[in-house]
């Protein structure tokens, strides 16, 4: 899922693949906005068919934690 | 909820010799208003006398929230009430630390509509939706307009950079008719919008309304500061800076000393807290002191088509005859 997940990311921010770790923080070191992560939360929730709620997208900072996510609430 | 597109309705009308254009869309219908142009709810400009003079106009005024308390908030609406009968709304800003407080006055006093700003509403939609509240969120890009839609929002604004205040990067040209793609449900156009030719063109892009703000700053019902009226009457088209693109809210706002200090030393490479310190109650400092030097002038690109003062009503007749001329009128050769 991780793999899939980078490749997610790499796309929506316009990244190199290579650069993602597990650890990569979404604000901080690729300097997305509001915007950008709204679009990351959208392509993860197609993808994996999870809905993520509105009070849970703070706590999603990094490839990891969407991970995590994805793993704890997918049917 | 599928909302059948129908395409906006505009009639003319001759009451007791004067003509007035009717002006029915999807937005009118949701709203119970007249004209499908709504009042950005500017945070400190947009207050109970220019809510109400706008919806009084026809039109839809808004209540900005943005930081303020709630007890505010409710002063405002129970303000409003007393001027006029028509529906007006509330802006609530989700990352103010009383958006939850504001959300439930909203309800209890019966506000028929919220606009939404900075994020997402969802933890509030379950608790208006039950109250009748309409809901539109102001939204600056494709993935969240769908995500309201999927939230049961009742329409969205697409808000495009030309706009004054927070913005986003997308123009409204290009913003609007992809969000009209992507949703269902009604989209108003917002950013860049100040005129009958605007109107216009919003609705050729796909939009059922407009919301303006800074037309509306300068109407003689809009409580700011007559400096910052005469500073929009006065900006010409160059006249529009975007500051603190650097840290990732940037704000459109009309140059200035202020606009001028901070993009130097945004170029310079200035910490966050140093750029914030230049910025720290620029908009109070607008609004209420007419500090036009040091104060954050939020307009948006249209201060340059804004000329003149006048009072909302007419304002709003003179948008919808422009709107109306545009439709009706040929654009092209005969």
């Amino acid at each position: 899922m991780t793999e899939r997940m980078k490749e997610i990311v790499a796309e929506a921010l316009n990244v190199e693949i290579e650069t993602l770790k597990e650890d990569t923080s979404f604000k901080e070191d690729l300097g997305a906005d509001s915007l950008d992560l709204f679009e990351l939360v959208m392509a993860f929730e197609e993808e994996f068919g999870v809905e993520i709620l509105s009070e849970d997208l703070e706590k999603i900072t990094t490839i990891k934690d969407a991970a995590a996510y994805m793993e704890a609430h997918k049917e | 909820m599928k909302i059948e597109t129908k395409r906006p309705i505009i009639k003319k009308k001759k009451v007791s010799g004067e003509s007035i254009v009717k002006m029915k869309t999807e937005i009118t219908e949701l709203l119970g208003i007249e004209y499908p142009i709504i009042q950005g709810g500017m945070a400190w400009v947009a207050e109970y006398h220019l809510a109400a003079a706008v919806s009084e106009a026809g039109g839809l005024g808004i209540i900005g929230a943005a930081s303020a308390p709630p007890e505010w908030v409710r002063d405002q609406i129970q303000k409003a009430k007393k001027m006029t009968d028509k529906p007006f709304g509330v802006n609530i800003m989700l990352m103010s630390p009383y958006a939850d407080e504001i959300a439930k006055v909203i309800v209890e006093e019966k506000v028929k509509v919220v606009t939404t700003g900075a994020g997402s509403p969802e933890k509030y939609m379950q608790m208006w939706k039950e109250a009748d509240v309409k809901v539109i969120p102001v939204v600056a890009s494709v993935a969240l307009a769908k995500r309201m839609e999927r939230c049961h929002a009742d329409a969205v604004v697409a808000e495009g950079t030309e706009a004054g205040g927070h913005i986003g990067e997308a123009s409204t040209m290009t913003l609007v008719p992809q969000v009209v793609d992507a949703v269902k449900i009604p989209v108003i156009a917002a950013g860049g919008i100040a005129d009958g030719r605007g109107i216009a063109a919003a609705f050729m892009l796909g939009a059922k309304g407009v919301q303006m703000g800074t037309a509306f700053i300068v109407t003689e019902e809009c409580q700011v500061h007559e400096n910052y009226k005469n500073e929009i009457i006065r900006a010409r088209d160059i006249d529009s800076k975007v500051t603190g693109r650097s840290c990732g809210h940037p704000v459109r706002t009309l140059r200035n000393q202020m606009t001028k200090l901070y993009l130097q030393k945004e170029k310079e490479g200035a910490s966050f807290e140093e750029l914030e310190a230049l910025t720290l109650g620029g908009l109070k400092k607008a609004v209420v002191e007419g500090d036009v030097k040091n104060g954050s002038l939020m307009a948006g690109q249209s201060a340059g088509l804004v000329t003149e003062k006048m009072t909302c009503e007419m304002l709003i007749r003179k948008l919808v005859k422009g709107t109306e001329k545009q439709i009706r009128g040929s654009v092209f050769y005969e």
